[in-house]
């Protein structure tokens, strides 16, 4: 527990301290006129006139003070160093907290974003269970013990195994998380071509009959198929306005090299061997664009003739999820994170609070009745 | 209505009322003429018969001679010469130390007080039938009225002391020679002062000297009594133009211990010359000094 100050340059606002010594120095010169007749008793004293001397004593305290608490308000303090021993139980969602035997005195919240308080409902919706492990391990004090309780089977683990700097106790309960997401339905695709693009377009049908795909062809006026298949658009020219849109909510569309589409930045999706990129892809509203930038023809693209192209055209339009399922036992973190960043509390809105006091207090001696006279 | 249109109250209604508590005692004029206590309240209708005069508005009705008027078919009041063993000479002091005041009123001076208590005395006098005067003591020239008696020459001083504003110095002795002209053997003088400057008490002295018997009514500031000052001032002695630059608080204690001592010597100066004094803070109720002087109770061994 270390009070200290995280911006320390803050403090030159104490220079604003002299004003209100100046404010009550400066009065001390005014001499007010007065009649006095019975003058002949009274008898200069030689004093030093220049001693200083403050008027209204306890007003300047507490105007100081008033000061002094906002430059240390500005300096930002806080206080380092604030252990926290208190034992933490982060349980995962899925699982019935009162099947969990846990200390009383500790501090038992859920393994989701937030780290909400085991009281509160269980979170839905996916976790990223790795990431919000060593979230966990930094954000807890380095005293403190960690217990995860977790599912045989974990959902939204993440390639890597978490490193932490706590011992963590690791306790695997009977349960599973709820899937992070649904199951994707098998692959649709529509296609949809001009006349000049009947030859390029073989290539895409071969390549989903490889792949044994229902495909529904068409030309370009044919009705647009439902968003979750996806679209190949092989004509020249801009893109219609119904297919803008059908991509702005939530389609994948595959264009070819010579439609024009409007400029954004984009990504390659899809490169060869020497690197020279064959697609591109970019977003546009919640959907997909990607863009061949060669025709389809295997002079211009050998890929098209690769015995791989069906595969990497059905990963372009559907690419699959990473993995994110495993055993709870084979995710154990390990030892060797980095240790928690030094926890600081901030101690500004105590400040701010003795800060409206003191100004309140200030008010009053400033303004109530019986002053003499008001600077 | 702005306040300078309408004059002050020169008594206040509750000091009026105490006033009647009071009676104006001179005590070496008792038993001199065998009128009794000098408050022979004669109705107008004066001992010795002066002269006849043709009413004017305002005369009181009953001071008109009937008989004269059966005659005559005119009013005519009947003036007397009246022969009041004493008569009440009031000075006020009107130098321009008069016109200090404490800040916490400012709009009360000392030469307020001063006309307050003026009016009270001619009050007094009235309502026992002496004849009063009123004299301004100030050196840019002596306002005198002559000594009379009745509600008339009241008014009067009431229109003097409405019109006079201090200003100036204390009168220099020969200025104060119509002063020894009128002021009778056995008049009684009251002085409403500061009593700062010494030629005051030089006057009182000489007056009681010379017969006259005289009270002395010094009225101080609270300021003056207490010096409640505090910070820096300026202090200004009004009728010399002296200043002085100090700080209240470390002047206080030297002062009050000199003041004390002023007071302690003035005081006993005045009990040497036989002169009866008393003192009004502007703080104090305004018949305080009336009060200690000319209670009845307090005057009645002395009075009889």
């Amino acid at each position: 527990m270390t009070p200290t100050l995280l911006l320390p340059l803050g403090l030159a606002a104490l220079g604003a301290v002299l004003l209100p010594l100046v404010l009550h120095l400066a009065r001390r010169t005014e001499q007010r006129p007065t009649d006095f007749a019975a003058l002949r008793w009274l008898r200069q004293k030689p004093r030093p006139r220049h001693r200083p001397k403050f008027d209204e004593l306890p007003l300047l305290a507490v105007r100081i003070l008033l000061l002094v608490l906002l430059a240390v308000f500005l300096a930002r303090p806080a206080l380092l160093n604030t252990q926290d021993a208190t034992p933490v139980v982060a349980v995962a969602p899925g699982i019935a907290p009162a099947t969990v035997a846990r200390d009383a005195k500790a501090r038992a919240i859920w393994l989701a974003p937030g780290f909400p308080a085991i009281d509160t409902p269980a979170p839905q919706g996916a976790a990223p269970i790795g990431s919000l492990i060593r979230q966990l391990d930094t954000q807890t004090a380095a005293a403190a013990p960690l217990t995860v309780v977790v599912p045989t089977t974990l959902d939204g683990a993440d390639a890597e195994r978490p490193r932490v700097s706590h011992r963590v106790r690791w306790q695997v309960v009977p349960g599973a998380m709820a899937a992070s997401r649904p199951v994707p339905s098998p692959l649709r695709v529509a296609l949809r071509t001009d006349t000049a693009h009947t030859t390029g377009a073989r290539y895409i049908r071969a390549a989903t009959g490889a792949l044994d795909l229902a495909i529904d062809v068409g030309d370009l006026g044919r009705a647009l198929p439902p968003r979750t298949t996806a679209l190949i658009w092989l004509a020249r020219g801009p893109l219609p306005a119904t297919v803008e849109r059908w991509i702005a909510q939530g389609g994948t569309a595959l264009v070819g090299s010579d439609t024009v589409i409007a400029a954004a930045p984009t990504v390659p999706a899809w490169q060869d061997e020497t690197g020279a990129p064959l697609v591109e892809a970019r977003a546009q509203g919640k959907g997909h664009v990607l863009r061949l930038l060669r025709s389809l023809d295997p002079i211009a693209m050998p890929a098209l003739i690769e015995p791989d192209f069906p595969k990497t055209l059905a990963h372009l339009l559907a690419p699959a999820p990473p993995p994110a399922r495993v055993a709870a036992s084979a995710y154990r973190p390990l030892p060797g994170g980095m240790p928690p960043a030094s926890q600081s509390r901030d101690l500004r809105p105590w400040f701010a609070l003795a800060i409206a006091a003191a100004w309140l207090v200030e008010r009053w001696l400033a303004t109530r009745a019986r002053r003499a006279i008001a600077p | 209505m702005p306040e300078t249109l309408i004059p002050p109250v020169l008594i206040p209604a509750d000091v009026r009322h105490r006033l009647k508590g009071l009676s104006l005692v001179a005590r070496r004029a008792v038993g001199d003429r065998g009128i009794g206590l000098h408050a022979s309240h004669s109705r107008g209708t004066g001992l010795e018969f002066a002269q006849y005069r043709p009413y004017e508005f305002g005369d009181e009705p009953r001071q008109i001679d009937w008989k004269l008027y059966a005659r005559s078919d005119r009013f005519f009041v009947r003036e007397a010469e009246r022969e009041s063993p004493v008569a009440l000479w009031i000075l006020l002091d009107a130098s321009a130390s008069m016109a200090q005041s404490d800040t916490r009123r400012a709009s009360f001076s000392r030469l307020d007080a001063g006309k307050s208590l003026t009016a009270a005395l001619a009050e007094l006098a009235l309502a026992q039938g002496d004849r009063f005067a009123f004299a301004a003591l100030r050196d840019t020239g002596l306002a005198l009225t002559r000594p009379a008696s009745g509600t008339r020459h009241r008014d009067r001083l009431h229109l003097d002391l409405h019109g006079l504003a201090a200003s100036g110095g204390f009168p220099e002795e020969p200025a104060l020679a119509p002063l020894w002209e009128r002021i009778g053997q056995r008049d009684l003088v009251v002085i409403l002062s500061d009593w700062f400057d010494p030629a005051c008490l030089d006057l009182a002295r000489r007056l009681s000297a010379a017969g006259r018997e005289v009270i002395g009514i010094q009225i101080l500031t609270v300021g003056e009594r207490d010096f409640d000052y505090d910070g820096g001032y300026r202090f200004r002695d009004p009728e010399t133009g002296e200043e002085l630059l100090g700080d209240g608080a470390a002047l206080r204690t030297d002062y009050l211990d000199r003041f004390g001592a002023a007071q302690a010597g003035l005081h006993a100066a005045l009990d040497a010359a036989g002169v009866r004094h008393a003192e009004l803070v502007l703080d104090q109720p305004l018949d305080t000094p009336l009060q200690r002087l000319f209670s009845r109770t307090g005057n009645r061994a002395g009075g009889e």
